[in-house]
């Protein structure tokens, strides 16, 4: 019991408080993706945005300076004519152009009109005669304007719709976004995996952890080739093996001491029987002191009966031998062969008609611990009762095997305690004499449950005082 | 209350334990028997052959030649009610004990008076007239209760005391399924709490004398949850 207790203490306190692992490595993995794909989309779009629109404005420069030259051409040859100029361009199919000429605007459409250009390019290119471009808004188009100087003549403006990089950029950048978050998704997947992949083998230890506690001492982690969980494995493996023959070496020390003692009692009850013969003989002050002398090792006997049986439930050796058995007979039986034996037994009609499924000898042990209990601490006057668990059930599921004294009861506090090893109860009143070896009602507890039964103790239901202990186990109606 | 057993019955009791031996026998013969001592196997078979006791009490753990050996041994020769004790009531040492031969079996600590009233059991003599019948017949089988003979095919069996009176019991309602209580109450003497393993280990022993193939039991048949009958 002990060994599970400050096993499971560790294993509690491995546990993180705030974030656990899974979520860590959860988060880590979703974060890294994100960053990732987000640093990934953002250079891709600055890289196609740079690419895309360099190559538009280097078209539209080159376009525009064909064209201004065709221009010039026109604006230069005799008669000069603004009018030519815009005809030779129609040719050429253009429409978003405007050419200053004469101090005057012409051309332009219904797309592009002298009042698009900005100010700025329009004040370098006509005031300052340089060349220049600038990206502006038209209606809801992005636009590259290009300006170019026709030196001593005018200027020519030419606007180029950028609406075609613009979706493309926007395709593009629709497609990263999408494509960070299915990488970011993925990340968040491939965290979960892991994250998972991480805790298993924790997992798998916690429960051969649990395992070990809850008694199987020779559960063991499978080995591994991962050499970091071999750490793990291996370690905790060399512990389990460590509680295994701790536990093993304790139970086998308590066996062993109870057969040691079984020969010198085997000597001391042949002699104190053949003293008991010549009682009559000896003198009133040896009589008093054979008798306490044989009582005791009486009592002496049960407890290493007792004993013996307890290391037998440490040692996992108890094999039940299990009959079908007629409830009231053999509760009559048991009480009949117990320290009180003409104990009264009531069973209700039906009661009589229980079946029950157990060990002959472990149970008839169970009802005579039961009545020797009543006997040191309940008063000495016990009375047994065999009811049906919810009379009214058909078929019947459990019996109540109750035995009652008449004793200043058990404290509520008590009354799982009084279950334990070697506890005695701790009120005044239930330590009547030393007699009881503290073993009796923890063995009635084991041996109950091995019978898939359980026991507990509560007040006397007639408000009196005593104690009433009570044992559940499964039934069967007989079969007439 | 003294109980005085039957006049010169001898009891032989082995045990490598000087302390527990004189404390038994002095116990032992407080019930009015004899008892002669012997601390090994080799002495015990020695001294067996020499006194021809009534009840041999045999201790398990022995130096040498071990009480499941010594038991063989004797058995051997002779059909004496064999006591063993064990120091623990495992089935391995219980059920090796009997399969060895042993009529009965006693835990340490034992109380004398328990191994008093076990040897006593084993002395009870069959009343003849208990039976009524001179001859019992079961197929290839012939009971002489009165003789204490059992024939197979006109061959006596030699079966132990113990055997044969659980032989008789159930011949003497034949065809009824006998519980093992009751079995362990008419044969050695036990309450409700007897040790249904004493049956089952002598019913298995007396199917290998009296059946031809004990795998296959045809006089001797279990009736699973129940008990044994003896099939007519």
């Amino acid at each position: 019991m002990n060994e599970g207790g400050w096993f499971r203490r560790l294993v509690n306190r491995s546990r993180p408080a705030a974030l656990g692992l899974r979520r860590r490595i959860l988060l880590i993995f979703t974060l890294g993706s994100l960053l990732l794909s987000v640093f990934l989309a953002t250079t891709t779009y600055g890289l196609t945005r740079s690419n895309v629109v360099d190559e538009r404005i280097d078209t539209a420069i080159n376009t525009s300076q064909r064209n201004a030259q065709g221009v010039e051409r026109d604006l230069r040859s005799l008669p000069a004519d603004a009018e030519a100029a815009r005809a030779s361009l129609t040719r050429l199919g253009r429409q978003d152009y405007l050419i200053w000429y004469a101090e005057s605007w012409s051309g332009g459409g219904a797309t592009f009109q002298n009042a698009d250009v900005p100010p700025p390019l329009v004040a370098r290119v006509i005031d300052e005669g340089t060349s220049a471009s600038q990206i502006v808004r038209i209606g809801d188009e992005l636009n590259i304007v290009v300006g170019w100087d026709i030196p001593g003549i005018g200027a020519y403006f030419e606007a180029f719709s950028l609406d075609e990089a613009d979706s493309t950029l926007s395709s593009v950048r629709l497609s990263l976004i999408l494509a960070a978050a299915i990488t970011t998704g993925l990340g968040v997947l491939l965290g979960i995996f892991s994250a998972r992949r991480a805790v298993r083998p924790l997992g798998t230890a916690a429960q051969a952890a649990s395992a070990i506690a809850g008694g199987r001492l020779d559960t063991r982690l499978e080995t591994t080739d991962d050499p970091d969980l071999r750490i793990l494995t291996e370690s905790f493996n060399d512990m389990a093996q460590a509680l295994q023959v701790r536990v093993e070496r304790d139970a086998r020390f308590a066996s062993d001491v109870s057969h040691e003692l079984r020969s010198p009692l085997t000597t001391l009850s042949a002699s104190v029987e053949v003293m008991q013969a010549r009682r009559e003989e000896l003198p009133e002050r040896s009589q008093s002191a054979l008798d306490l002398l044989s009582s005791d090792v009486v009592r002496f006997q049960g407890l290493v009966e007792d004993l013996l049986e307890i290391s037998r439930f440490d040692a996992g050796a108890i094999r039940l031998h299990m009959e079908e058995l007629l409830a009231a007979e053999f509760v009559r039986q048991a009480v009949a062969v117990s320290s009180l034996p003409h104990t009264p037994v009531h069973v209700t009609e039906r009661a009589e008609l229980a079946l029950i499924r157990g060990d002959r000898r472990r149970l008839a042990r169970v009802i005579a611990n039961l009545i020797d209990n009543a006997r040191a601490y309940g008063g000495g006057q016990p009375e047994v009762s065999i009811t049906v668990l919810n009379p009214d059930d058909e078929p019947m599921s459990h019996i109540l095997i109750a035995v009652e004294d008449r004793g200043p009861g058990v404290a509520e506090e008590e009354r799982d305690l009084v279950f334990e090893r070697f506890a005695r109860g701790g009120g005044a009143g239930r330590r009547t004499g030393s007699e009881g070896a503290g073993l009796g009602l923890s063995l009635v507890d084991e041996h109950v449950r091995m019978h898939g039964g359980r026991v507990w103790v509560e007040d006397r239901p007639d408000g009196e005082s005593g104690a009433r202990f009570v044992i559940e186990l499964m039934a069967a109606e007989l079969d007439e | 209350m003294r109980h005085h057993g039957d006049v010169g019955t001898r009891i032989l009791a082995v045990e490598d334990d000087e302390r527990i031996r004189s404390a038994v026998k002095l116990a032992l013969e407080d019930e009015g028997w004899i008892v002669d001592e012997a601390e090994s196997g080799e002495e015990a078979i020695e001294k067996f052959a020499r006194s021809n006791p009534d009840v041999v009490l045999i201790d398990i753990m022995l130096p040498g030649i071990d009480g499941f050996e010594l038991c063989r041994t004797l058995r051997r020769t002779s059909d004496v009610p064999v006591v063993m004790v064990t120091a623990r009531n495992d089935t391995h040492d219980v059920v090796a004990g009997l399969e060895a031969g042993a009529d009965d079996y006693l835990t340490k600590p034992f109380a004398p008076k328990e191994l008093s009233a076990r040897i006593r059991a084993l002395l009870r003599r069959i009343r003849p007239n208990s039976h009524g019948h001179a001859h019992l017949s079961f197929g290839d089988l012939e009971l002489i209760p009165d003789e204490g003979k059992v024939l197979r095919g006109g061959d006596e069996v030699h079966l132990t005391k113990t055997e044969f009176r659980l032989l008789c019991e159930l011949a003497e309602s034949p065809g009824k399924v006998l519980s093992r209580e009751v079995l362990l109450d008419k044969v050695w003497g036990y309450d409700y709490f007897g040790d249904g393993r004493l049956v089952d280990v002598h019913v298995r022993r007396l199917r290998t004398k009296v059946e031809v193939d004990p795998a296959n039991p045809r006089h001797v048949v279990t009736v699973r949850g129940l008990g044994y009958r003896l099939q007519t």
